[in-house]
């Protein structure tokens, strides 16, 4: 359905995305994962038409989307990683408005409005401020104006940044549901891994402008079919302890946390009884050794040595 | 297009507090150093009981702008060292003297009125001697010659405004005009500005995505910018005209019209500084230099006449403000017909056009 063909984006000097090569098929949910300026924000401005790539070129339906953009705009809802409304507005004048720049009119443009009020789960609070919204609502919000016009294809940018577990659990339920009971389509970019891991089908993960890996969750769980994860917790970290695990010939890569030490070890390795060891050589009391299931944030930091939110 | 305004207009409903802050802003500003209209120039004025009663006296009491205030020849020194007054004028039987404390505009002014009555006064004399006749018919021949003039066969009326040097100052008219055209720059501005807010937020990349036309979109900001902009000068020039009684000398409907180019001129410009700046804040900062310095060399704070500088009167060519108050001038104090401010007005509207092509080029090269 949509096709990404070496796809480059250049400011300057800089790559901001460098050859991406993607695909999404339609009523698939599409992860792409990255951290902060990884790329993902202009990938999608170009997937979306809004930014003209240095080179390469994005299909729809095979045709070209750079060349001829009103097909695809058409069937394309964009949700913003901003809030993209008129916070001096109500939800319901909000939605009005971006009714009508999509051409819908009276009675149709009502049941629209009302529908996707119902969706996003604001039918109580139409007739309210934005700015006077939470976080989490006005994210909703910002999801229904994308939905006004029955878009086939949901882009969907960060949708969950700053907002509390609830409402991104409604998010997350909203947009399994439209694919669900729509078959649409959805890019969802994030740099939250468990969201990802939750929604998509198939997931894209980005780097600095590259594509550093692609496939199904499981296949890019395979990446690390040579390694597992350890996760160690104590009451309180010390330097000492994580400088010995670096320098341990078996452990392959550590992260830190508050209280917790994460290391990547080769997949037959026994470091459980290495571990007490070099606690105690270092007068550190742990809490819990917990050999993990490998998660697409192991995958990441074994392909790019650093934590997806670094 | 209607959307885009509509949505702008309930904005503006539920939040017109940049609108009536600036709005409220010119009016009390024009009204503290405006006044009413009825203000007049204080002047000391000496001279015996004789002169103070004669032709000269009362042609003084009956003149409007100044407010001649009688008293001793060191009393009018004493508040020219205070700087309680510009300048003095002293009264002799067939001669006069002006003391000047502040070489201003009045100096030049009260010496040529005061130079008039005093020829004025010579001609009734020689009128008088040339008749020839005895005390009582005196009077009656003055009677005569007064209602004569009164009532002439040909009334010729001779105006020059464009005279080096010389220029017509009204103080009411001239700060109402300068404040709302200074403070208008601030209320369209802010109103411009939400076009970048709007495109860094994602408003616009919503509405690019739309059927909407990106002309549309620019159109439908720029025309609300304007109607809001327009609408605040509207507000205040009604409010001085009706409710405080500043006379627009008959051309008030006139004014109203001929302030359409200055306003579209001042969105250009707020559209060229939005496309140069790169964020909110420094739009802030930018955009209360710009408008000051627009105010003090275009003429809105004093009268454009009284700056000397080269460099400035120069850098005034280039400035929008300097314009609008020509035009705005010209057919208030001046009366100026429609031709003289064709120069002004086409001024105007090429700086719009330029300031306008240049912003949205700008803007879309750099946010797409």
């Amino acid at each position: 359905m949509i096709e990404l063909v070496d796809l480059t984006k250049k400011f300057k000097q800089m790559y901001a995305v460098k050859n991406l090569n993607m695909f999404i098929e339609r009523g698939e949910i599409v992860g792409l994962l990255g951290p902060n300026g990884a790329g993902k924000s202009t990938a999608i401005s170009m997937l979306s038409s809004l930014v003209e790539p240095t080179s390469g070129d994005v299909r729809f339906e095979n045709n070209s989307i750079l060349k001829k953009p009103a097909p695809f705009r058409k069937v394309v809802g964009m949700v913003p990683q901003n809030i993209a409304l008129y916070t001096d507005l109500t939800a319901e004048e909000n939605l009005l408005f971006f009714g009508r720049i999509y051409r819908l009119h009276g009675k149709e443009l009502e049941r629209k409005v009302d529908e996707v009020l119902e969706q996003i789960g604001l039918t109580d609070r139409r007739k309210d401020v934005v700015k006077k919204f939470s976080g989490g609502m006005q994210r909703r919000l910002n999801i229904g104006v994308a939905m006004l016009h029955d878009p086939e294809v949901l882009i969907m940018d960060e949708p969950t940044v700053g907002i509390d577990p609830q409402s991104r659990n409604y998010i997350l339920e909203t947009v399994k549901r439209l694919n669900e009971d729509r078959n649409m389509t959805v890019l969802y970019t994030s740099h939250y891994m468990e969201e990802v891991e939750f929604l998509c089908d198939r997931i894209y993960i980005m780097d600095k402008g590259n594509l550093i890996a692609s496939g199904t969750k499981d296949e890019i769980k395979q990446i690390l079919s040579s390694e597992k994860t350890i996760s160690i917790t104590m009451e309180r970290l010390n330097d000492e302890f994580v400088e010995v695990l670096k320098q341990n010939p078996q452990v392959n890569r550590v992260t830190t946390g508050e209280k917790e030490v994460t290391i990547l070890v080769p997949r037959d390795a026994n470091v459980f009884s290495e571990i007490i060891r070099l606690a105690e050589s270092t007068g550190i009391e742990l809490n819990s050794v917990d050999n993990k299931t490998p998660t697409l944030e192991d995958v990441f930091l074994h392909l790019t040595g650093r934590a997806l939110r670094d | 297009m209607i959307g885009i305004l509509l949505a702008k207009f309930k904005g503006f409903i539920r939040n017109p507090w940049t609108f009536v802050i600036f709005t409220g802003m010119s009016m009390l500003m024009a009204f503290i150093f405006g006044g009413t209209g009825v203000d007049k120039a204080y002047v000391p004025i000496h001279g015996d009981e004789k002169i103070k009663d004669s032709f000269i006296g009362q042609e003084l009491k009956e003149l409007e702008g100044f407010q001649f205030s009688w008293m001793t020849e060191e009393e009018i020194k004493e508040k020219i060292e205070s700087g309680k007054a510009e300048i003095g004028v002293v009264l002799g039987d067939n001669d006069f003297s002006i003391i000047v404390g502040v070489d201003s505009f009045n100096a030049d002014l009260v010496q040529q009125i005061i130079s008039g009555i005093y020829q004025e006064k010579l001609e009734r004399e020689q009128i008088l001697l040339a008749a020839g006749q005895n005390s009582s018919d005196e009077k009656n021949i003055l009677n005569e010659m007064d209602l004569a003039m009164e009532q002439p066969i040909f009334e010729i009326k001779s105006a020059s405004f464009r005279g080096e040097g010389a220029f017509v100052y009204d103080n009411s008219l001239h700060r109402v005009f300068g404040f709302s055209l200074f403070f208008v720059i601030y209320t369209i501005a802010y109103n411009v500005l939400p076009i970048l807010i709007e495109k860094r937020q994602g408003i616009w990349d919503r509405m690019i995505l739309s059927p909407l036309k990106k002309s549309e979109m620019y159109v439908a900001n720029l025309l609300y910018s304007f109607i809001t902009g327009y609408f605040q000068v509207l507000v205040i020039f009604l409010m001085f005209r009706y409710v405080v009684g500043v006379d627009f000398h008959g051309r008030f409907f006139e004014t109203l019209i001929l302030l359409i180019p200055y306003v579209f001129s001042v969105v250009a410009l707020a559209m060229l500084i939005s496309s140069i700046v790169k964020n909110v804040q420094q739009f802030n900062a930018a955009l209360p230099i710009l408008a000051v310095s627009m105010a003090m060399i275009g003429g809105a704070y004093w009268p454009i006449e009284i700056v000397e500088s080269k460099f400035l009167l120069m850098l005034s060519k280039i400035n929008p403000l300097t314009y609008g108050m020509e035009v705005l001038h010209g057919v208030a104090v001046y009366g100026y017909p429609m031709e003289e401010l064709l120069f002004p007005i086409s001024i105007l509207i090429l700086m719009g056009v330029v300031m306008m092509g240049i912003g949205i080029h700008l803007m879309e090269r750099r946010h797409v």
